[in-house]
């Protein structure tokens, strides 16, 4: 298990923003809490899964390249959404597997992510939650 | 999940997004089926819908080889809805507290509590299915987002008695084929998105209009002569999911929002919109 927070290029951010459209109303504003600008992706293990309303959490165990473990936090759909997204409870990802995830850090910098994308142990990639800037309005008002 | 989308990231643009496809596309793709009617001639709008553009099963998005970017696909098969999405015709006070709330990220948002939200808000959601139940005397929603329902009687007046609500109190009627829900009686303070926030005068007429099996047209007039200058038309394509079913939401069950975000101090998330 290896800790990357990899800054995305420029183009996957312009790719990202394009598509924020396609989110949305969820039950809170992404931007509260995460940062759109702050993108991340991890290789943990899984350590518990609360499969939950108003929306789910993984929680994973991360190594950096000292050796220490960080557990990070990692949110995404509720219960019902992930039910008919591809994912089963106690199934699709066990306590133990490997995962690699990617989504966007919380602005108080704290091992909290919003999780978008989760690669399973045996490759497949599912969505865990929606794209940034769910919930929180545009810019200006239109 | 496939959701309704314009050009910004707002939630009420995001939601009521009217999806405009060519008549011809549409008629390529081929119709579905006639609409079912009841004993007494109505279309039958009872079923399982999800807010979409495309027919068949439940309609959500893949990812790519780009991280967290959707695999493309294609276009939906909705047959048009016409209008595009307006502007809100917000009033100067309204406008400005608006922005003032996309300012502030919609953190103040009564859906991070849980609070019960108004249909127009939560039928074109694409994450949740709703479901409708129909009987000559009353139509029934069900909503699995935010696990809301409510019972609309078809004909007679608005009640007497009428306490504010935050979902209003609904009367139904036919209007052709198509079901005209009118709702009056709603608490002040509810959220439509955008930094729309309404008041105690708001009046809401929706319309249901089943054009052939699969599609269900959604239109809700919002009146609100406290906030709005005009009436504002949010309009959204549901389509029929034969093999979903509603499953429970309980939004207070682990919802973490409010302890997260009494931790957090303003200035992290507070933005300034471009040109200030």
């Amino acid at each position: 298990m290896t800790l990357t927070v990899a800054v995305r290029s420029a183009v996957a951010l312009v790719l990202v923003a394009w598509l924020l459209p396609a989110a949305a109303h969820a039950h809170h504003s992404f931007g509260v809490v995460y940062d759109a600008n702050q993108p991340v992706t991890l290789t943990g293990t899984v350590t518990k899964f609360e499969w939950t309303n108003p929306h789910s959490h993984l929680f994973i165990d991360v190594k950096d390249n000292s050796g220490k473990v960080v557990s990070w936090t990692l949110e995404g759909y509720p219960a019902t959404v992930l039910s008919r997204t591809g994912w089963k409870r106690d199934e699709t990802v066990k306590i133990g597997d490997t995962v690699t995830i990617f989504g966007w850090r919380a602005r108080d910098g704290s091992p909290l992510a919003h999780l978008r994308q989760a690669t399973l142990p045996d490759g497949r990639k599912l969505f865990f939650g929606p794209p940034a800037g769910t919930g929180e309005g545009a810019a200006t008002v239109r | 999940m496939r959701h309704p989308a314009t050009t910004v990231c707002s939630a009420a643009a995001l939601l009521f997004a009217a999806t405009a496809f060519s008549p011809l596309v549409a008629q390529q793709r081929g119709a579905s089926g006639p609409v079912p009617r009841t004993a007494d001639g109505k279309p039958d709008l009872t079923g399982v819908y999800q807010a979409s553009t495309r027919r068949g099963a439940w309609d959500y998005d893949v990812p790519s080889d780009q991280p967290g970017v959707p695999a493309a696909r294609p276009a939906g098969d909705a047959q048009p809805t016409g209008a595009r999405p307006e502007p809100m015709p917000f009033t100067p006070e309204a406008r400005q507290r608006a922005q003032e709330i996309l300012n502030r990220r919609s953190v103040d948002d009564p859906a991070t509590l849980c609070l019960p939200q108004p249909t127009p808000r939560m039928t074109p959601v694409a994450l949740f299915p709703v479901q409708i139940v129909q009987t000559p005397q009353q139509v029934v929603m069900l909503y699995e987002y935010f696990w809301q329902f409510r019972v609309i009687p078809m004909g007679g007046k608005q009640p007497d008695d009428i306490e504010p609500a935050y979902m209003g109190n609904a009367i139904g009627r036919w209007e052709g084929d198509t079901l005209v829900v009118e709702m009056v009686g709603f608490k002040p303070g509810l959220w439509f998105g955008n930094g729309l926030v309404t008041s105690d005068a708001l009046k809401i007429t929706e319309r249901f209009t089943r054009i052939d099996r699969d599609q269900l047209n959604y239109e809700a007039v919002l009146e609100d002569p406290k906030v709005l200058t005009k009436p504002y038309t949010m309009r959204s394509t549901l389509m029929l999911r034969e093999a979903t079913r509603l499953r429970e939401y309980s939004c207070v069950e682990n919802n973490v929002d409010p302890q997260r975000y009494e931790k957090l101090n303003p200035s992290i998330f507070t933005r300034t919109p471009p040109g200030q």
